[in-house]
């Protein structure tokens, strides 16, 4: 069961030297970040991996954290720093998914785990399957935008950019999101035909 | 200028000042262009608010906690090195020191011991004139100051590096 104390106060009482109380801020906020990595890593080994790190990473600068954002929006930030850095690593292609192979290579990737009756697929199924198809940082944006209650200022600021732009940036990912899920859904229906 | 579905984002976003409200509201009750499409886009944000997150594995919380467990586990070993006691015993093995030599130099007679030193030679200083003088001492303290600024700096990089590690 997670603590019903808000996030501030679980942070006094992890500086305070109550480590369960750390376990709850990451029961709280794991599903969140565990999300975002995946938008950065596709690969759900690797996002955990990123998303451990984070919390450690969290943990150990906890009492450099002022309290002038949202608690979420510092972490995500550390988030988004972490995948940037492991994207730098790992030397993912992030090259945009227009190209033929690529989606080729997705629709393949995507039957693997796709039962055969296409009809019962959730309309969410495709939507998740639409955010995969985008670049990490618009797949970041909508993700933060939509389920991390973040405001366009504090994606700005987890981002490192100016409020404008990630305006801007919200407005293309939902634009290339609604097309990928379009385009999904007509090659579904095509193969239903 | 703006396109249509750029105003209706920021409409259905709550981002418009209340005079473009105003206008937008008249525009989807009057224009079907903007009827339709805001319904389109009020659709796909429901659709897009209705995102799964994705659920890690079972141990996450666990793993992490152990993680930082093991952590503060190797710290306070490093912690249980007291500088403190450190500098006690060396200021005790220093003051011990200074203390025994000074014994023995008080001790010691001097004039029983020294030999008589006969010097067949006289050395001459050569001459230093003054202004050879400051250049060196300049030389000198420039050298020291150089010396000091790339020891801060070598000990403000280890402490960023610890700091980020």
């Amino acid at each position: 069961m997670q603590s019903k104390l808000s996030d501030t106060e679980l942070i006094e009482q992890t500086l305070a030297g109550n480590q369960a109380a750390y376990a709850d801020l990451v029961k709280r906020h794991q599903r969140f970040v565990f999300t975002l990595a995946m938008r950065f890593a596709k690969v759900r080994e690797d996002a955990e991996e990123i998303a451990q790190d984070c919390f450690i990473k969290a943990y150990r600068s906890l009492g450099s954290f002022q309290g002038q954002s949202k608690f979420s929006t510092w972490l995500y930030s550390i988030v988004y720093t972490t995948a940037m850095t492991f994207l730098r690593k790992k030397r993912v292609d992030t090259d945009s998914i227009d190209d033929e192979n690529t989606i080729i290579q997705l629709e393949n990737r995507s039957s693997g785990y796709d039962v055969n009756n296409v009809e019962n697929k959730s309309r969410s199924f495709y939507l998740n399957q639409a955010i995969d198809q985008l670049l990490p940082d618009d797949a970041a944006i909508i993700t933060m935008f939509y389920k991390g209650e973040q405001s366009l200022e504090e994606i700005a600021q987890a981002m490192g950019m100016e409020a404008n732009t990630v305006k801007v940036k919200l407005f293309r990912a939902r634009q290339r999101l609604k097309d990928k899920l379009e385009r999904n859904l007509k090659h579904e229906a095509k193969e239903l035909i | 200028m703006n396109s249509i579905e750029e105003i209706l984002w920021n409409y259905i976003d709550g981002l418009c000042t209340p005079e473009e409200q105003k206008i937008i509201d008249t525009l989807i009750a009057e224009d079907e262009a903007y009827r339709l499409k805001y319904h389109e886009l009020l659709k796909l944000n429901q659709e897009f608010s209705a995102i799964e997150l994705d659920e890690p594995s079972m141990a996450f919380t666990y793993n992490v906690m152990e993680t930082i467990r093991t952590e503060n586990a190797r710290v306070p070993l490093k912690a249980a090195i007291n500088k403190k006691i450190i500098i006690g015993i060396a200021l005790f093995f220093a003051l011990t020191l200074m203390a025994l030599l000074l014994f023995v130099f008080t001790s010691v007679k001097w004039a029983g011991i020294a030999p008589h030193v006969n010097l067949a030679y006289t050395f001459k200083m050569p001459a230093i004139d003054a202004g050879t003088a400051k250049i060196a001492l300049e030389g000198f303290v420039f050298f020291d100051v150089i010396l000091a600024l790339y020891l801060l700096d070598a000990y403000f990089r280890k402490k960023t590096a610890a700091r980020h590690a």
